[in-house]
């Protein structure tokens, strides 16, 4: 930055220092901050800090039924990146990919473009839930999760958890809610 | 030019200061749509620069240089 301020005060810059002040420090800069946002947007907090997650992000906190809602508060998911364990889904390119619909969110925060109530864009990727409940005894137990038709149904991704079985992720009246982007 | 380069590297690292005092969802819009793009601009704007004081030409023997080696060899 001091290099910068010299530039602009003087107009000029010796050749080493405009390499460094210009290209490879600011470069260097911003690698780092781009791994900062890598690692901070997956935090709650993160999530909630745009107006049309907020009233989501506090139904986490209440006793409302909602799936996400129990996992929460029950500390079933981490307190620190409940969004991201369980919308990122599975894998590296569950990572990869959830990266990716942060950028789609930053536009539509931008336009304000926001349809309510919420849509989840494209389906959920349920082995966000198998990755820790498909081993489960009290999961395996249950004679429902035993049918052979409901297993090849589900790894066909036919059917969600959620809807039919068990009751939805957030409360309607959360995504349905929230200030517009602005 | 130079100023200018100095000027859009300076805005953009800002956004970078902001994003990582208050890692928000519009510090992070700032960060990628705003000074992104004013980084890529001031290093630009710094290498046309350079470029057109020659920086970045291969270096040509002058024609004196020229001569004397023909008569050397």
């Amino acid at each position: 930055m001091v290099i910068l301020l010299w530039g602009v005060a003087r107009g000029r810059l010796s050749e080493a220092a405009g390499a460094t002040g210009l290209v490879f420090l600011p470069i260097g800069a911003y690698a780092l901050g781009m791994l900062l946002l890598m690692e901070d947007s997956k935090r709650v907090t993160f999530c909630g800090s745009c107006h049309v997650m907020t009233p989501i992000l506090q139904s986490l906190h209440e006793d409302n039924g909602s799936l996400a809602s129990i996992h929460f508060r029950r500390g079933r998911v981490s307190h620190e990146e409940a969004c991201f364990v369980c919308h990122s889904g599975y894998g590296i390119w569950g990572t990869a990919n959830a990266k990716w619909a942060g950028i789609r969110h930053m536009l539509h925060t931008i336009t304000g473009h926001y349809e309510r109530p919420l849509q989840l864009s494209g389906p959920f990727d349920i082995n966000s839930c198998l990755s820790c409940h498909a081993q489960a005894a009290n999961f395996r137990a249950v004679e429902a999760h035993q049918a052979i038709d409901l297993q090849e149904a589900l790894m066909a991704r036919e059917m969600s958890c959620t809807g039919a079985c068990h009751p939805s992720a957030h409360p309607e009246e959360a995504i349905a809610a929230g200030a517009p982007a602005s | 030019m130079t100023r200018l380069a100095c000027v859009l590297v300076l805005v953009s690292l800002g956004s970078v200061v902001l994003l990582a005092l208050d890692t928000t969802g519009w510090n992070a819009i700032l960060f990628s749509f705003v000074g992104a793009p004013l980084l890529v601009a001031g290093v630009f704007v710094y290498v046309v620069q350079r470029w057109r004081e020659g920086a970045f030409r291969i270096a040509q023997p002058s024609p004196r240089e020229t001569q004397i080696r023909k008569e050397s060899a």
